[in-house]
């Protein structure tokens, strides 16, 4: 499983003044904190305050505070081309991650040679502009189209994430099952493809959220998810990924499997 | 094995013209990879892709037999590259090579040597597989008239090893009723050898000097119409036969057509040590054959061994026999440990008894290979059972005392047990590290 850390977003109240006042202190906490907690990528997000024509260099000044202070590497969060960019040109540790296209053919004209350009992972939203779809079967045409488009262009199937797109529970219960199903059809899509979630986003404005989101993370990795963006402060979460593994016999067990885990 | 939406989609016409009832080529694949949709309802559809298609539900590696009856071996039909993921289905065959440049007196002294590498192991009969005839002097009517001595004096399926037509050819003629296996056709005679092979109806194999050349070859061949292959990378150096055999079966999985066959492995180095060695390395990585020169049972011991190891089924417990074991010089007083019949549980005790210097007997009940708490739980470890076992073995005509020693973690067992034997049962440690201690303070204190 792995582990993107969500927390460097400016939708979050600290990171958006660290930007504001160029202070790097927080980016630096939170970078360390989720490295520390088991995080194998730090998502990266500018926020939707930093406007359009700044937000190449915030992206830039950001992925470089996260590279000086621990070594994973980003997964550069934006829906502006030249945000994702910058951040893919300055990432150095390990392999950069798009985040992300959708399945509209313009996004992925622009998006999929970039990752090919980069050697980047990349994320692709199983949706369109006509919204989120809501059936497990359209969710898997639409990541068949991505897959397609990623395949004619040499992006290695190991290198495309995936997402079914989970909506919060408390609005949209009825996706839970088929993003489940979703899953697994998109692991017999192509040989290798991988699938990930934006995890936090099924519980929004919900109760007992870390509850609801390991929850659904463990439901999914049974279905064969390979990835989550997730609050990874959450030991519980950790803990119960931990288990999860083992029970799908993706490392052998031992007695202190949780510290193991944490360790890589 | 199904295919994926994307591998389907690649073999399309990619026309979109919705006469299979799908708006685009797209969804027509999806519908084919989720088994909702039939292929005929695509009329543009090429008879390479089909066949591209329909090749993709046969098993990986090919199924190949070499020989008839009872003696006859079956290769290939492998799933996974490393034996615990699932297992290895077919052994490696043995195959010892004898030359038509030795004189008939040589020659059937050898064949009469391989005749006799049959080995008992645990229980069951293990031996070689195939003679291999080399046609070293390069004549054909010698290589005919050796071919036709071997095969009278064994029931070993043959490997015709000859590049020449003519020589496998004049072979055949003689010994083909037996499916032997033609080795082989190279770049130079494939068109020929093909024929014979097809004509006699006989397993081939197909060398390349590289891995290239033979995924070209094999090709060629099947366009011809033969595909009972063996393959042949032309490697001899064991590094990189390990190289090209790993290749083989990796690409054979990714479902590369042109390698889902049995592989054969020469072993042939004059140091008959190294020799061994490097055909212990070709049977743990996937060689379907292994020909080696030496019919020296020191030599075909450890590799059957190896064989039969390898090739066991991880998933299964392994059993040892259920039978009386003498450890050390035993009298009729020696002590009597009641065990079962899974191997681990078997050699802990066994290596315990040994280190306690005291001789004993051990008897390892039929629990289906589990072990003594496993069966216990199960139901196949119980008084009756042990009772059954020791009567049956006739324990009573081995020793002078009536005592049976039973693993701790069965404790429960020992009254019912006592009762139904008539044997006094004692209770002996949890651990069978605690054996040694156990009889220096209850055995004749």
């Amino acid at each position: 499983m792995i582990l993107i850390g969500e927390r460097i977003n400016g939708m979050f109240k600290d990171i958006r003044e660290a930007i504001l006042n160029k202070d790097p202190e927080p980016v630096r906490h939170w970078a360390k904190r989720q490295y520390e907690a088991g995080a194998h990528y730090l998502d990266v997000n500018t926020g939707p305050t930093v406007e359009a024509k700044d937000q190449p260099k915030v992206m830039e000044w950001l992925v470089n505070i996260c590279n000086e202070t621990v070594p994973l590497p980003c997964c550069i969060d934006s829906t502006n081309p030249e945000a994702i960019e910058a951040g893919c040109a300055a990432n150095k540790h390990g392999k950069v991650m798009i985040n992300s296209t959708h399945a509209d053919q313009w996004k992925m004209d622009i998006y999929i040679p970039m990752a090919v350009k980069y050697n980047a992972a990349l994320i692709g939203l199983a949706m369109n502009e006509k919204g989120v779809p809501k059936s497990a079967a359209d969710r898997a045409a639409l990541a068949m189209e991505i897959v397609v488009n990623a395949d004619a262009h040499g992006l290695p199937m190991e290198d495309l994430y995936i997402d079914p797109l989970m909506l919060p529970v408390n609005v949209a219960q009825e996706h839970g099952l088929e993003v489940l199903e979703a899953i697994r059809q998109i692991k017999a899509l192509a040989p290798g493809v991988r699938t990930t979630l934006g995890l936090s986003n099924s519980s929004q404005r919900c109760t007992n959220r870390h509850l609801l989101n390991r929850t659904f993370l463990i439901m999914a990795m049974a279905c064969g998810l390979d990835s989550a963006i997730a609050d990874v402060d959450d030991p519980e979460l950790i803990n119960a990924v931990a288990a999860a593994n083992l029970f799908l016999n993706k490392e052998i067990y031992c007695d202190s499997f949780l510290k193991t885990f944490r360790q890589r | 094995m199904g295919l994926t939406g994307l591998e389907i989609f690649k073999q399309l016409p990619k026309t979109n013209c919705k006469d299979c009832g799908h708006p685009t080529c797209l969804a027509f694949a999806m519908a084919l990879a989720s088994g909702k949709e039939s292929l005929d309802k695509c009329p543009h559809v090429s008879a390479a892709a089909r066949e591209a298609l329909d090749s993709a539900s046969a098993p990986p590696i090919a199924l190949v037999k070499i020989g008839v009856g009872e003696n006859a071996v079956e290769l290939g039909n492998e799933t996974v590259l490393f034996r615990h993921d699932k297992r290895f289905e077919h052994p490696t065959a043995i195959a010892i090579s004898v030359c038509d440049t030795m004189s008939a007196d040589e020659i059937t002294a050898k064949v009469a040597q391989i005749n006799k590498l049959v080995f008992d192991r645990v229980g069951q009969v293990h031996k070689v597989n195939l003679v291999a005839v080399g046609n070293c002097s390069g004549d054909a009517d010698k290589y005919a008239a050796a071919v036709k001595l071997v095969a009278e004096n064994t029931q070993f399926p043959l490997v015709l090893m000859s590049e020449n037509p003519a020589a496998v050819e004049k072979a055949l003629e003689l010994v083909a009723a037996q499916k032997p296996l033609v080795c082989g056709a190279n770049a130079g005679n494939y068109e020929a050898m093909t024929n014979l092979a097809k004509k006699y109806d006989v397993p081939m194999v197909v060398k390349g000097s590289n891995l290239d050349e033979l995924a070209d070859l094999v090709e060629k061949v099947v366009a011809l119409g033969h595909k009972q292959l063996i393959l042949d990378s032309g490697a001899r150096d064991v590094a990189k036969v390990l190289f090209d055999q790993t290749q083989i079966r990796r690409q054979a999985l990714k479902r590369f057509r042109a390698f889902g066959y049995p592989t054969i492995a020469f072993a042939q180095n004059d140091d008959p040590v190294q020799a061994v060695i490097e055909a212990g390395v070709y049977i743990a990585k996937y060689a379907a054959v292994v020909v080696i020169d030496s019919a020296d049972p020191a030599d075909v011991l450890p590799l059957i061994t190896l064989r039969l190891n390898i090739y066991t089924d991880p998933q299964k417990p392994i059993a040892v026999e259920c039978k009386i074991y003498e450890i050390g010089n035993v009298t009729p007083e020696s002590p009597v440990f009641i065990t079962t019949n899974f191997s681990l549980t078997y050699f802990c005790v066994a290596g315990d008894v040994e280190a306690s210097r005291v001789p004993g007997y051990i008897i390892p009940v039929d629990t289906d290979g589990i072990s003594v708490m496993t069966g216990w739980a199960a139901g196949k470890f119980t008084p009756e059972k042990i009772t059954e076992t020791i009567n049956s073995l006739g324990l009573a005509d081995k020793v002078s005392h009536r005592k049976l020693i039973i693993p701790g973690g069965v404790a429960v067992l020992s009254g019912k047990l006592q009762e139904l034997s008539g044997w006094e049962v004692l209770v002996g440690p949890r651990e069978s590290a605690g054996i040694p201690t156990f009889l220096k303070q209850r055995w004749n204190a």
